[in-house]
């Protein structure tokens, strides 16, 4: 099975979930598992997860009331700037990824009023909705993300031994 | 020159969708049919999505209707006398209609039982934390179009349809912080407007300081706007900030509809026309005036 679509898989099993969690968890501890989706592909490095990144927030921009292509803005940003900080720092173990994931919620968050100040037409941020869902929102994405992780990395890897590369233990060589 | 854009691809590759995304949102205008791609996404991922969130909506309804039923005593006590109070109110309400004279009110509420409905039901929610929506299971062939209003049982606002497919349509709640919508307060007719506030709640802002507003009014829909026709309740007045100063006083709205438990709600197959981007042009002000026909 190609490499892509097992981590295509992945992506839709985090559409899923996000859509049980969604049902399961109130509103400010719901975790945000496409973002979690989006900044490990942002591991792999190469332009397939980039354009896997940009996918899934076309889709959660489709499933939801965002406007075209917010989502898919903010979730490709994530992947890029993960390539970026995996080349920096290391992210492949349980603690430090979630730390990451913490603190890239809330530049995810600012982004995304950022975004609604600049690019939409009328209305204000919803600041005052951001800063009172952040902090649950995000604690709880970064625990799950580290829960998450040896998953997504186990998956890369089974999918990346199929054609002699693997991520797990691959460093930040990550190519295209 | 193929080196070089090798070399640079990731970044190109992002340059480039980031401002296809950018484009597709400062394109954004009022609602519109979906592109093919949202509406594919849509169709493929709305019976995997219930699939996945049926069940565990069904063991939700379950423990609470036949499981968790502490309080229910107490507020069944509750609902019964909020009921004879309501009912006494209600009585009061006719009386006060038929002394005023308001046969246009009645008149309204004639014709609003006329329009036509389709029902349709909850098939799914908004999957962001930070944007209000859902999507319900009938679409362009049940005749519902983008800009159509949608109301739960009660009569209260639920939303717009902001897109369609075949069979599904997106509605953007009221409660979402990019809604608006001109309202009155039915007591006492003064106008502002509900603006979403993204979480269960709304805001009654632009209302003069010195318009009669109370804690416990009821908010109808003003019938301006391309949207909502007159009369649709959007809730009541649940609190009231008073600045000392500035020209407007804002109150916050309990929404009529109980967002988390909606199950069906029912689309007003009515869309009322906007005037085309033409007929409208902007002063040397730069402010926005309507041009002669």
């Amino acid at each position: 099975m190609n490499r892509l679509a097992k981590l295509a898989g992945l992506g839709l099993a985090a559409v899923l979930l996000q859509a049980l969690a969604q049902a399961i968890f109130p509103a400010w501890l719901r975790p945000d598992l496409v973002l979690v989706f989006a900044l490990a592909v942002g591991m792999r490095g190469g332009t397939g997860g980039l354009l896997l990144a940009f996918g899934s927030g076309f889709v959660v921009d489709a499933l939801s009331g965002s406007p075209p292509g917010l989502f898919a803005l903010l979730r490709g940003t994530a992947c890029a700037v993960t390539r970026a900080a995996d080349h920096a720092l290391y992210l492949r173990a349980a603690l430090p990824w979630a730390l990451y994931v913490l603190g890239y919620c809330v530049f995810d968050a600012v982004a995304l009023g950022l975004c609604h100040r600049f690019f939409l037409d009328g209305g204000s941020p919803p600041w005052t909705l951001i800063l009172t869902r952040l902090p649950g929102t995000a604690l709880f994405t970064a625990l799950v993300a580290g829960f998450l992780l040896p998953v997504f990395l186990r998956v890369d890897a089974e999918a990346g031994r199929e054609q002699g590369l693997a991520l797990a233990g691959r460093g930040s060589q990550a190519g295209s | 020159m193929s080196e070089l854009l090798s070399r640079f691809r990731y970044p190109l590759t992002w340059l480039f969708l980031a401002l296809a995304c950018v484009g597709a949102m400062t394109s954004q205008g009022r609602p519109g049919r979906l592109g093919p791609g949202s509406r594919a996404v849509l169709e493929l991922t709305l019976p995997l999505q219930q699939m996945v969130t049926l069940p565990v909506e069904k063991l939700q309804a379950l423990w609470a209707r036949y499981v968790h039923l502490v309080g229910v005593v107490e507020e069944n006590e509750q609902l019964r006398s909020q009921v004879a109070r309501l009912t006494e109110e209600n009585t009061q309400y006719r009386e006060a209609v038929v002394s005023a004279r308001r046969f246009d009110e009645l008149d309204d509420l004639r014709r609003r039982l006329d329009l036509k409905m389709v029902p349709a039901n909850v098939a799914a929610q908004d999957l962001s934390a930070w944007f209000r929506s859902i999507v319900i299971d009938q679409g362009e062939r049940a005749g519902i179009r983008p800009g159509m209003p949608v109301m739960a049982e009660g009569g209260g606002v639920v939303g717009v349809v902001a897109g369609v497919t075949g069979e599904a349509s997106k509605v953007l709640l009221v409660i979402d912080s990019q809604s608006r919508v001109d309202a009155y307060v039915q007591r006492s007719r003064a106008r502002g407007s509900v603006a979403g506030g993204g979480d269960r709640a709304c805001e009654f802002d632009y209302v003069l300081r010195d318009a009669d507003v109370d804690v416990g009014d009821l908010l109808l829909t003003s019938g301006l706007g391309a949207v909502y026709p007159k009369g649709l309740v959007l809730g009541r007045i649940s609190g009231i900030e008073r600045r000392p100063y500035g020209l407007f006083q804002r109150a916050s709205v309990e929404p009529a509809v109980n967002f988390r438990q909606l199950e069906e709600v029912f689309v007003i197959l009515d869309q009322r026309e906007l005037p085309p981007p033409e007929a409208f042009q902007t002063d040397d002000d730069g402010l926005w005036i309507e041009s002669a026909p």
